[in-house]
Order: C-alpha cells, then structure tokens, then sequence
C-alpha cells in the first residue's frame, strides 16, 4: 500500500505568517481572539475573532488588487511549497486541493455595501469576479505553475480536512505523486454575522468543553501541507514530518445544521479512518478535536469519542480555543498542528477550559500544553449538514 | 392587542418568514403543536424556532432569551406562544 | 483499497429547462432537441446587456416537492434534490453508507447569500435569517440531497467555472473506483437568479459579451460570441460494477476513465502562461488503451465563449492529431444551446455519452476546459 508522507507545512494563522509562529503560539497557550477591525460589528452578540494581525497580512502579497483570502493562502501555500524543496518539475507535475468557503467574498461585500448605500456602481467592482471559493485555486495554480489535477472542495467547516483526504486519494490511486492540499479562509462578513444570527458564537473568546461554554469564535487562516508518495519522498531527498496513515469521509444525512445527536456520523467518519490507517483506536493516543465551543458540538462529538476510545480513553484538545474557528482553513491548520504535535512531543492546551462539562470525561489538557510522545494522532472536522471527515497521523 | 391579533401576527410570520404555504398555516389552530416529531404537528425545528424567535422579538418589540431559560413549553402551540407574547409585552 | 474497481453508470435524473425526469427525460431532450433558449421570465430584464436564458419552469419543482419539504430548501437545494432523488428512482439504488454525492456547482447559491445581506442592509440585526444563512454556504445542495436520499458516505461538494459538473462525475468516478463509496449521485447544479445575471451580463461575461453581433449560443460557429446562462441540475449514479451487478440494477454504461488538470494560467483568462504538460485525455486513452480513431464522439464544454471554444479546439487536435478536423469530435459537440451554460451542462454530456454507448457506438469522450485552466477528461464506453 502506498504510504504517503506530509514534506512541507505552510502557515498563516492569526498568530503571523509561518508555521513555526503558529507553533510557538498553540504551545504558548496564546489566544489572539480580540475586538475585530476588519469591519463594523455594532449591535452583534459576539464582536470578536481571532483576526490575521493587519502588519503581518499587509506584508505578504505584493498586489493589493487581491483578495485578502488569496493573499492569506499565497503566503501558506509558498511556504509549504519551498519547506518542502519541491522544484518546478516537482510542481508541473503536483495536484492542487483547497479547501474553502468565503472566497473573495470580503472584498465583494466591501464592495456591494458601497453600491447599496450610493446606488452607483463601485469603482471597485472588479471585487465581484474573485468572490467565489474557486478563486484561490485559480490564483494559486497559476502562480504556482501546478500542472496537476486542481479542484475546490466545499465540505462546510471540514473542508480543509477533506482537500487533504482527497488529495491523499490522488496519490494512493497513483494519479500523481504530490498534492498541495490545504484551507483558507478569511474573515467575513456573512460569516460572522450568520454565526451571530445562528446565536452560535461566544461573546467572550470560546471555552470548548468547558461547562460553562456559550459558542464558537471566528477566525481566519490559510494552512497547506505538501503531501507526497513516500518513496517519491525519499528518492529526493524529502523532508518527513510524518505519515497520513489513513482518512475517513462520512455524512450524517440527518439535519441541515445540527449534527447527529448521537454522533452517528462523527463515529463512522473515525471508525473508517482507523480501518483506512490500519489502526486500532487503543493505538491512537491523542485526538485534535473539532471542539468548537458550542454546546451541541462538543456534546456531541464528546459522545462519537466516548463511543470510539471510551471514557478517558484519549487525551483531547481543541486549537480552536485559541486560533478559533478558521472555517474552510480548520481542518488544515488543525492537521498541521495535529502533524507538529506528533513531532515535537508537545499537547497544545485547549485554552479558557477551567470547569470541564462532565459530559466530556476526557482529559482535555486544560490551559497549559503538555509534553507527551505521541506516535498515532487523530484530527476531527465536522461541518454544517453533517459533513465528517477524520484523518490519522503517524509520527 | 389581543391575543388574537397577536395570532394573526405570528401566523403571517409562519407564511413570510417560515415559508409556509398560506393554506397550510390556514388549517394551524391555536392548539395545533409546533415541534417536529410531534403527531400532527407543524413540525418546526431548532433552526425553525430561532427564525420564528428573532422575528417576534422585532414584531413585537420584546426579548426571547433561550439561552438561560426552557422554552419548550412556550414553543408548544400559538396559543401557549401568543399568551408568553401578550405577557412580555405587559398585556396579559 | 489499490485494487481498481470499475465504475459503471446506473441512473440519471436531471431538471433542466427541456426537460425532467430519469434516462427517458436526458433521451428525450437531446432527441427532440427543443429550443430552450428564450428572453429571461422570471424576472424584468430591462437595461441589461443580455437578455436571454434557458430557464427551468417553476411547476417543474412545486409539483415534485411536498410544501412541507420545499418551505426550508433554497430554490438551487430544490432543484438538487430532485434531480437527485429522479437519479436514485432511476437507478433503483437505496440510501445507506455505501452513497455519496458529489455535486458541481459554477455559483452556489447566490440568490441566498444575496436576500442575507439585503436583509441586514434593509432591516439591520434584525433582517438576518438563521434559516437562510445554511444555503450561504456551497456545501448546501449537498448536504440537502443527502438528507433526501440517505447517503451516508462522502458528500463533496466542488466548486469551478464552466466545468464543475465534468470535475464532479470525474471526483466520484474516483471515489467509486477506490473503493470509498460503491455508489456517487454525482453531477451539477446552478440556478438563473437576477443579481448574478446582471452582474454576469454587466462584467461582459455572457453573450453578446462586449456589444459584438447577436446574442446568441453558438459553440464553435464564427459568429460565437459568448455563453447564454441556463439552468438546472443534473446527476448520474455512478456505481462499482461489482455492486451494481448484485443488486440487478441496469447498466447503461461503463465509466473507462476520468481525470483532470490543471494548465497553469491567469484567472479568467483562456491564455495559458505554460503548456499543457499533462494532457487528461491522452492520459486516459493511454491508461485505457483506446486508439483516437476508435472514439465516436466528442462532447466539449465549448459554450460560445469564443477564446475558450478556439482553446478547446486547439487542445483536442493537439492530442488527436490526426482527427483535428472529424467533425464531432474536433470541434467537439456542444450541448449549451440546448440547455445553456450552467454545471448541470457536463453530467448531460456524460449522460449523453453513456446513452450514445448504450445504443452501439464505439466509446465517447467527455472533454472540458475552463477560464483559469481547469481541464477535464471523461471516457464512457460500453460495459463488457
């Protein structure tokens, strides 16, 4: 079986551009949840978010005629790319998957505002082609000069996590040797001001598995990994940082919002990556979990990991305490975090958790990261609709 | 108001906000049963309740807090939903 | 999971602005080739550039959905989730964890996204729809059609210009063949709503484009001079042949091959910036050993566009050199003037190919190329 290694991560998360930024503040326990500046949020129950910092999102891209979306994921996928040492061959030949949701769409609001309130139309029209969740790949397969299958990949807030499961597809299906796969989301308005009407987020940064949770936060972030053919890997002379042992995929086909109330399809989504990785749950000693800091969400997945590891049988943790929820990029910064986990020996916390819900009895590493050998990790993403998917990692 | 103008208001909120066929919601009583999952029921769900929510806290001007209060019993028909309607807004 | 299983075709369902129903309907519409194309109805098109459009009539979906089901489904939900549920009655298939659904769309759901933000911009906090919100999101049609036919296996859901129908029977050929699903509803969805035609018509992007000649769909002719939006959706079961063969279902064709690239290029734009290395099409009839002489037909995305229908000629007679000018296969066959663009458009060229196979022709190739480089390759042939 084809064995398929992760050779380059790239970052842009709301603690700075890099994956090593990204790193230092998840083991930091640092939240970079605040009062958001990206737009007007007079009036919502929320009006924080975990924001990219505004001095580090204006020095990533040269032309400002780009989405903000486009320029968060330029900078992730270039870093992913050269940590990887992937050469223009390399990258004639590499698949592109990217997982995403808003698209340019900020831009675009900026823009249909302006026109509903002047009743002309905008100078900045332009904004309007770029609005659609494919424009990434578009931008980022030409300025790559990727030669591979290129797709957009829409699963709601599992979108990143799905890119890289189809994108391991590719490569075990013998299609290509290399894919770019990977999420990016910016900060938008419909997002936030869905999630509002939704009464889904927070007003106070989010506190998944805490008893006394209220909601999810926002974020934003692009996160690409390269992953690539094992032996493919070896023969140049490839970083490794670890192995995507196995993927899951599953729908719950049950509510258009709300998941499962028994899990049923986060359970299947984990069962089915564990038998893809060949791997027994008992092997698997920390999961990177969706935890999104809504009561539903975490009771919920709580259950699918009760059901999967029994009580206790896990240590969990969720980054969204601190980065919050990325959308179409969480499921990749959260399997790039997943990836660094495995090899630095270090738990990143769930951070803000002080009264843990006793209908979550795992140990969920409270406030603090935790140094621990871990050799099979678990990633969770679970979106709107019921759309699961579970990857496996390998030290 | 009365309780019945605040029926007719919240069954012209099932037909514009809840899209609800304007024949359907003419069968609705007062006692017909709201949640789904419930025999002969208008069968509204989660997302059902939150639209129905936010629109009656704008029509009539009160404030629904489901966050630290159960509100399963007040959901349970008009008549139950018009009746906590009239007394948050101190007609009752 | 590296033993490739073949994927065969089962059913289709498809609503488009010819016809509705399963096989019979696709049949019926590329036979009858009705004229569908006509000045927009359903909403004023004054002071526009374009006017016209193939659009799907409105009893079509009140008369296929229970009012109760149709009050929470966006209008593009509704036309996914019929299309969907013809392709299963079609197919004969039941739900469970061995369905997927991919589904290929161009827009999503515009007309959503556009009453959400007008609700805020009329009525403040108070004009924001929970109800609506979902649909905002693209994975919507999808998770809708699940829910309505019960499939528990992946839902995915692909977003691209011109050819997200084509990249959505492509992704589930995969799924299917790699044992991830023994059967994908896979196909496209795109409705015809004002805002995104204006905007589409204003930026110049529809037929007459930029003021040049009569508005009008004509793929590869000389007076191309733009696509004309339809809409609809569109979906196949596409199944592992070993499964299908179980349950006694009827095959109509096999799926010999999909796959697809990308030709690095600027977006929006049809002028490549470096050759196409990796063609998909010489990939499949490599990897299916079918010589370019043994293919019946070609059905190409060319819409109108006219840099996109002369890039799409010069790619197939780049790769079929010595068929470059065998009509129907280069230029290809368009479908767009009988049902306009829209990403149901390549599930109906796939459907169309596996019903030309169906009646004895030699195997069909599907072939796609959009602005901004996305290129795809789909091989159906007869099952044996």
């Amino acid at each position: 079986m084809t064995k398929i290694v992760v050779s380059g991560l790239g970052v842009v998360s709301p603690y700075g551009a890099g994956a090593k930024t990204f790193w230092a503040g998840l083991v930091a326990g640092a939240c970079p949840i605040r009062p958001i500046t990206l737009f007007d949020t007079d009036g919502f129950r929320s009006r924080i978010a975990a924001e990219a910092p505004a001095d580090v999102v204006a020095g990533l891209a040269p032309s400002r005629r780009r989405s903000r979306g486009d320029r968060l994921a330029l900078a992730a996928a270039h870093e992913a790319v050269a940590d990887a040492g992937l050469s223009p061959r390399d990258l004639a030949r590499a698949a592109l998957i990217v997982g995403a949701i808003g698209g340019g769409m900020l831009e675009g609001e900026a823009c249909y505002w302006e026109e509903a309130q002047s009743g002309r139309s905008s100078t900045r029209r332009r904004a309007f082609r770029s609005i659609l969740p494919s424009s990434h790949a578009e931008t980022l397969g030409h300025e790559l000069r990727l030669g591979g299958p290129k797709e957009t990949v829409v699963m709601a807030c599992a979108s990143g996590a799905a890119s890289i499961a189809l994108g391991a597809d590719l490569i075990r299906d013998g299609v290509v040797p290399l894919v770019l796969a990977g999420g990016v989301d910016a900060l938008t308005r419909i997002c936030f001001m869905g999630f509002n009407a939704l009464k889904l987020l927070d007003p106070e940064p989010c506190r998944p598995f805490d008893r006394t949770r209220r909601g999810m936060s926002v974020g934003e972030a692009a996160a690409f990994l390269v992953l690539e053919d094992a032996e493919h890997c070896e023969a140049r002379g490839g970083r490794d940082y670890g192995k995507l042992r196995g993927a899951g995929m599953t729908t719950d086909a049950h509510h258009i919002t709300a998941p499962h109330s028994e899990g049923e399809g986060m359970i299947r989504a984990m069962t089915l990556a564990l038998d893809a990785a060949r791997v027994t749950a008992a092997e698997i000693q920390y999961v990177n979990a969706h935890g999104t800091g809504t009561q539903q969400n975490d009771r919920t997945e709580a259950l699918a990991l009760r059901r999967v590891f029994g009580d206790g049988g896990v240590l969990v943790s969720s980054i969204k305490s601190m980065v919050g929820h990325t959308m179409a990029a969480a499921g990749a910064i959260e399997a790039v975090a997943t990836v660094l986990t495995l090899q630095h020996g270090v738990i990143p916390p769930t951070a803000h958790l002080t009264d843990l819900d006793p209908e979550i009895p795992f140990d969920c590493i409270a406030g603090v990261a935790r140094a621990s050998q871990i050799e099979l990790a678990l990633s969770n993403s679970f979106g709107f609709g019921g759309q699961n998917a579970t990857l496996v990692f390998q030290k | 108001m009365t309780q019945k103008e605040v029926l007719d208001d919240l069954k012209a909120i099932l037909v514009e906000r809840l899209m609800f066929d304007p024949s359907r919601v003419a069968e609705v009583t007062s006692e017909t049963r709201l949640p789904a999952g419930v025999e002969g029921s208008l069968g509204l769900d989660s997302l059902d309740f939150l639209e129905l929510s936010i629109t009656i806290e704008h029509r009539f001007g009160i404030v629904i807090d489901g966050e630290t209060q159960d509100l399963t019993e007040t959901f349970l028909s008009l008549d139950s939903l018009s009746r906590f309607v009239l007394a948050r807004m101190g007609v009752a | 999971m590296n033993e490739e299983r073949r994927v065969v075709i089962t059913g289709m369902g498809t609503v488009n602005a010819s016809s509705t129903g399963g096989t019979d309907a696709v049949l019926s519409s590329l036979a009858l080739r009705r004229p569908t194309i006509r000045t927009v109805r359903t909403f004023a098109i004054d002071g526009c550039p374009s006017c016209l459009g193939a659009e799907v009539e409105e009893s079509v979906l009140t008369t296929r959905l229970h009012p109760d089901v149709a009050r929470r489904l966006s209008r593009v939900c509704q036309l996914t989730v019929v299309a969907c549920r013809l392709a299963v009655e079609d197919s004969r298939i039941e739900g469970g964890p061995q369905l997927g659904v991919v589904v290929g769309t161009e827009y999503g759901d515009i007309r959503s996204t556009v009453d959400f933000v007008e609700g805020f911009i009329r009525y403040r906090h108070s004009g924001l729809s929970p109800m609506t919100f979902p649909n905002v999101l693209m994975s919507s049609m999808a998770g809708a059609a699940a829910i309505a036919i019960g499939a528990k296996a992946p839902s995915v859901t692909v977003n691209q210009a011109t050819v997200a129908g084509d990249l959505a029977v492509a992704r589930a050929a995969a799924l299917v063949a790699g044992g991830r699903a023994a059967a994908v509803v896979a196909g496209g969805v795109d409705e015809l709503c004002e805002a995104l035609y204006r905007r589409l018509a204003q930026m110049g992007a529809l037929s007459p484009m930029r003021g040049m000649g009569v508005e009008g769909c004509h793929p590869f002719a000389p007076d191309h001079n733009g696509p004309v939006l339809g809409e609809g959706a569109t979906f196949l079961v596409l199944e592992d042949l070993a499964y299908a063969r179980a349950r006694g279902a009827t095959i109509r064709a096999e799926v010999l091959g999909a796959a697809w690239g990308n030709i690095p290029t600027a977006p929006h734009t049809a002028r490549p910036s470096q050759a196409d290395a990796h063609s998909p099409v010489l990939r499949l009839l490599d990897h299916s050993g079918i010589a370019p002489s043994a293919l019946a037909r070609c059905y190409g995305s060319g819409n109108g566009d006219p840099e996109v229908d002369d890039w799409e000629r010069a790619l197939l007679a780049r790769d079929l050199p010595d068929h470059s000018c065998r009509p129907g296969l280069s230029p290809p066959v368009s479908l767009a003037p009988l049902f306009g663009q829209h990403a149901g458009l390549g599930a109906l060229r796939v459907a169309a190919g596996a019903l030309d196979v169906s009646q004895g022709t030699g195997p069909v190739l599907v072939h796609g190329i959009a602005r901004g480089g996305c290129r795809t390759a789909i091989l159906v042939g007869s099952p044996v």
